[in-house]
């Protein structure tokens, strides 16, 4: 996944998220699914649903919440959250056309 | 004027011809029978239930009949209609008044979608409305009955309606339906509670209703804030156990237990969430309910 691209919750609102401590739920409108996440999963929730934000600026704010170490390992489990949320209709990966 | 204040003649009579029409909760009831059984049930059940005016809305028409003449006199059988449709297959003669208590329960859950319906019991005391989810088995109803025979305020055994407007729980106090044990159960621990005639060899086994408190039929009008969210568990011989559930984990055990989460789509998972953001939310364990109204009534203080 490249560095720049933009992660958010959907367009048109179809996304809506609840948080507790380290849980959220994320209710997608189209699916009518309803997931519980936690942990690195309700951070990415958390700080989309303020702002979107670069892969770079999210991984960078999970790694810092969560004191880990900066390493391939970590940031290989971070796209594959971030995929199975894409799939999932969760969140919106986008290409940063400003970059 | 209250149902107490007819005679059995004059509700079997209301029963055959226009229906008899009551105040049920936040609902407007009109039943139609010719059975006398119903009456019976009825005036024992519902006697603190106000009738309203043949002029006044219905919200829901219903009736219980024989679904032939034949069904009559041979294998005598009832049928429940709602605005003339019938949704259920035919029971026994005998399950005519359970009959009714099941179809007023699938006339609410699926057309009063002006509230989030959760297949729980809800009780009040000081203000604060305990909410308890549960499958059958899980002993919510024992619970609930335990509950209101100790002075509690029952606003529902069956369904809790969570106002979609203002996120208060709205009442509607009916009988207690008791399965199989747990009528023994209640009955030895509060021989002066009213039960109706125990119907046997349901799908559920023997049921029987309990009358539900005049104090809480009275406060039909006084919605409840939601304050604990308990999810009962009953195990034989189980030590008294409450243990704090987290929000998100109680989140989707609400969701599942409530009869229209799908149906009203966002608005639902806002309702839920509202619901969570407001309760204290726990799984809780017994066996005895001596414990479970001594720990519930400091809980409430």
């Amino acid at each position: 996944m490249p560095d720049n691209c933009v992660i958010s919750l959907p367009k048109e609102h179809v996304v809506s998220c609840r948080f507790w401590e380290d849980e959220s739920v994320v209710y997608n409108q189209v699916s009518g699914e309803t997931h519980l996440v936690d942990g690195i999963g309700a951070q990415i929730f958390k700080f989309i649903s303020e702002k979107a934000a670069t892969r770079t600026v999210l991984l960078q704010n999970i790694i810092n919440v969560f004191e880990l170490e900066t390493d391939s390992d970590m940031a290989g489990l971070f796209d594959n959250l971030i995929l199975e949320y894409q799939k999932l209709g969760l969140l919106a990966v986008t290409e940063n056309k400003t970059a | 004027m209250k149902l107490a204040a007819l005679s059995r003649k004059a509700v079997i009579q209301a029963l055959k011809t226009d229906g008899l029409r009551l105040k049920i909760g936040g609902f407007n009831v009109c039943l139609s029978s010719s059975i006398p059984e119903v009456a019976d049930h009825l005036l024992c059940l519902y006697d603190a239930f106000d009738v309203i005016n043949d002029d006044d809305f219905v919200d829901f028409y219903t009736s219980l009949a024989p679904p032939s003449i034949l069904r009559r006199y041979f294998r005598p059988q009832v049928n429940f209609s709602f605005d003339g449709y019938y949704k259920f297959k035919p029971l026994p003669y005998k399950q005519a008044s359970a009959m009714f208590e099941w179809g007023l329960n699938w006339c609410i859950a699926s057309h009063s979608h002006q509230y989030l319906i959760i297949h729980a019991a809800v009780v009040e005391r000081n203000g604060q409305a305990f909410i308890f989810p549960g499958t059958p088995g899980s002993g919510k109803s024992t619970l609930c009955a335990a509950l209101i025979c100790s002075g509690w305020r029952l606003l529902s055994d069956e369904m809790t309606l969570l106002s979609l407007a203002d996120g208060l729980v709205y009442p509607v106090p009916r009988p207690i339906s008791l399965k199989n044990r747990s009528i023994d159960v209640i009955r030895s621990f509060y021989p002066e509670v009213i039960f109706g005639e125990a119907v046997n060899d349901t799908s559920k086994g023997t049921v029987v209703h309990l009358r539900p408190p005049d104090l809480s039929v009275e406060q039909v009008k006084n919605p409840a804030e939601p304050a604990k969210l308990i999810f009962p568990k009953y195990e034989q011989e189980s030590a008294t156990k409450l243990v704090p559930l987290s929000k998100g984990r109680a989140f989707l055990r609400l969701a599942e237990n409530c009869f229209n989460y799908d149906i009203l789509g966002v608005q639902g998972f806002n309702s839920v969430g509202d619901l969570i953001d407001a309760s204290d939310c726990y799984d809780f364990k017994y066996s005895s309910l001596d414990e479970a109204i001594v720990l519930f009534t400091e809980l409430a203080h």
